[in-house]
């Protein structure tokens, strides 16, 4: 579960940073009082526009970021005093993920898994089972650099499960990949929810909104402008689908 | 947990070969390589020289006595053949156009010169651009002069020691060793901190900025792994890396010495010998291995800055003139290892080397040069870790 109140966010503006965004303040806001709930068992969806602060707010509840003020709890665990603790719980995914070229697949794995502290019983055990799952068994031995962008995507997805967590936080997990290797995406997304794992994910595409969540929060320039189930969200729109209703929401 | 990630980067760094190129390959080749070439090219060039037939212009009325005593030259002071000109500046434009090689002008009063017993001024003609012909006439002109000088006492009836009163005598009371260490011991601990400096920036780039760059940070930050944690592991690849590189440079200034014949003269080799001791290069590596953590403590905050590999490099570069600048105080005579040159970070090092080699390196002066470099070191791995933990930094 995540459990997310008043969470606010300010960074401060260098010099350059300054001149780029042609502002004299010394700070700008992210994120401004965001507030929900994202329960087990279930997808939540963070949808806004470019810049609305959804990878700030994703990674403020990764602990990547501390925030200015608010509060996070993850799995039980208050992520903003116990950080650590927190992340043991999270499986952290984006679509921007890099990974090691110079390593192999396996030794990819291996790395994450000893950092999760996974015990060497439970660690074999998941690697056969997420090697079985996403078919990756062909090129484990065969380096990243010479991977294709789908094998890197299973290898991506495999890290991010290897310590079997609790809560599994995806931002923009398909941009910039084709719809082939998205799927992958999608259905590591299905079956986390069928697994009772707390899922969030941030994106734009209405159409993957759709097919994945239950619930939605619309964020627009750091704010909440929406925060339900989703079946309440198609039952009350006012457009007549779901992009119009949510570039209304963004606008209203 | 910090080893874990030491291992993984270590992989990582070993198979790059950009890293591997500084770190390895150009320190252990560069000594073989450029002494060898340094040996065999000087030792071709000497050889050439001595074996040179030079063509000796002389003119002068009085010319023939001196042709005789250049005829009557020792083997030993090289090949020659003489020419005799009729006139100076035909003899100058030879000398010019590389026809003849050494022009000696005997005066026309030289007659009156000898029989007044004055001075008589040999003018020697040379071009000074050829490598080894001035050389050659102050050979000549030591030989004739002194035969010369010979004959002048004799018909003066003077003894040559009642004119020498005094006779100088000077003694080096200073051990080879001691001499090695302050004409060449400047040289080992420029070279390591050059080589140290070198084998540090790659790692420092492509573990920081690189990581940056390619994306991987952001996944390693969601790892239950304290931030101090990851920092440790990283920085030990990059001090491993720059302990490397100067080892290697060690290696190949040994490998130079031992099988490449670079040192021919036996007495020096068992000098060389004498210093290379176990407790020598654990003294040194004593003192190399904080300026290295400092080296990587310099660089890590300015590869967290960087959002690019290239942004890095552009930064770092002009660090390393910075940096190893000091290093060439090991070169000039007269600066000592004393209280105040013990305090300057990277001098200090220089200096303790240098004393070390000599074996006259104080265990105070030691104390204090490995503390300074030890404070350096701790404030510069608090600067990095404050940098590392700055969120707005860390992240592109």
């Amino acid at each position: 579960m995540i459990k997310v109140s008043h969470l606010r966010k300010e960074f401060e503006l260098s010099r350059q940073q300054k001149k780029e965004l042609n502002t004299t303040a010394n700070k700008a806001l992210a994120v401004d009082d965001l507030s929900f709930e994202c329960q087990p068992g279930k997808v939540f969806s963070l949808l806004g526009p470019n810049g609305a602060g959804k990878t700030t707010t994703l990674r403020m509840l990764s602990t990547i970021l501390s925030p200015t003020s608010g509060s996070i709890e993850i799995a039980g665990i208050d992520a903003v005093k116990y950080p650590q603790e927190a992340r043991s719980k999270i499986g952290f995914l984006t679509g921007s993920t890099g990974l090691y070229a110079r390593l192999t697949p396996l030794e990819i794995i291996d790395y994450f898994a000893a950092l999760y502290q996974v015990p060497t019983k439970e660690k074999e055990e998941r690697k056969k089972y997420l090697f079985d799952l996403l078919n990756m068994n062909d090129f484990l031995q065969k380096r990243i650099g010479k991977l294709s962008t789908g094998m890197k995507q299973k290898v991506s997805i495999c890290r991010t499960m290897i310590h079997n967590p609790e809560v599994v936080i995806f931002d923009e997990p398909t941009s910039g990949l084709d719809v082939i290797t998205a799927e992958n995406i999608i259905k590591l997304i299905r079956d986390c929810k069928d697994q009772g794992k707390t899922v969030i994910f941030s994106s734009h595409i209405m159409s993957e909104v759709d097919l994945l969540c239950d619930d939605l929060a619309i964020v627009h320039k750091g704010q909440l402008k929406y925060n339900g189930q989703m079946s309440d969200f198609r039952q009350n729109m006012e457009a007549s689908n779901l992009t119009e209703e949510f570039i209304r929401i963004v606008q209203r | 947990m910090i080893f874990t990630i030491f291992k993984k980067e270590l992989i990582d760094t070993l198979r790059d070969k950009r890293t591997m190129r500084t770190m390895l390959l150009i320190p252990l080749l560069v000594f073989p390589i450029t002494l060898t070439l340094f040996v065999n090219v000087s030792s071709s060039f000497e050889k050439k020289a001595s074996e040179e037939k030079l063509k000796i212009g002389v003119w002068g009325d009085l010319g023939a006595k001196y042709w005789n005593q250049l005829e009557q030259m020792p083997a030993g002071l090289g090949k020659k053949e003489l020419e005799n000109f009729e006139d100076s500046s035909a003899l100058k434009r030879a000398i010019e156009q590389g026809e003849i090689q050494l022009g000696l002008i005997v005066p026309k009063n030289e007659a009156e010169l000898t029989r007044t017993k004055q001075s008589i001024p040999l003018t020697w003609l040379f071009d000074a651009s050829s490598v080894g012909r001035q050389q050659r006439a102050e050979s000549y002109m030591n030989f004739m002069s002194n035969k010369a000088e010979a004959i002048r006492l004799k018909e003066l009836g003077v003894d040559v020691e009642k004119i020498h009163p005094l006779v100088p005598v000077y003694q080096n009371c200073a051990s080879d060793k001691k001499m090695i260490g302050q004409l060449a011991g400047g040289f080992l601990p420029y070279i390591f901190i050059a080589f140290g400096f070198i084998g540090c920036m790659y790692p420092a780039i492509d573990l920081f900025t690189g990581e940056k760059e390619r994306g991987t940070i952001e996944t390693l930050l969601t790892t239950p792994v304290s931030r101090w944690q990851i920092l440790v592991g990283k920085m030990m690849v990059v001090v491993t890396s720059g302990m490397l590189a100067a080892s290697c440079a060690l290696l190949g200034l040994f490998v130079s010495i031992e099988f490449l014949d670079i040192v021919q003269n036996k007495e020096i080799l068992d000098i060389v010998h004498g210093i290379l001791t176990p407790s020598f290069i654990i003294a040194m590596f004593s003192l190399l291995f904080p300026l290295v953590v400092f080296f990587a403590g310099a660089m890590i905050p300015i590869a967290v800055y960087a959002k690019s590999f290239k942004e890095a490099q552009s930064i770092i570069t002009p660090l390393n003139f910075v940096m190893v600048l000091p290093a060439m105080i090991g070169f000039f005579p007269g600066i000592e290892l004393n209280a105040m040159t013990a305090a300057i970070p990277v001098v200090n090092i220089v200096l303790s080397t240098k004393e070390l080699i000599s074996g006259t390196l104080s265990v105070g002066y030691y104390c204090i040069s490995l503390g300074i470099m030890l404070l350096l070191a701790t404030l510069s791995v608090i600067v990095s870790y404050r940098q590392f933990g700055n969120e707005a930094r860390i992240l592109n």
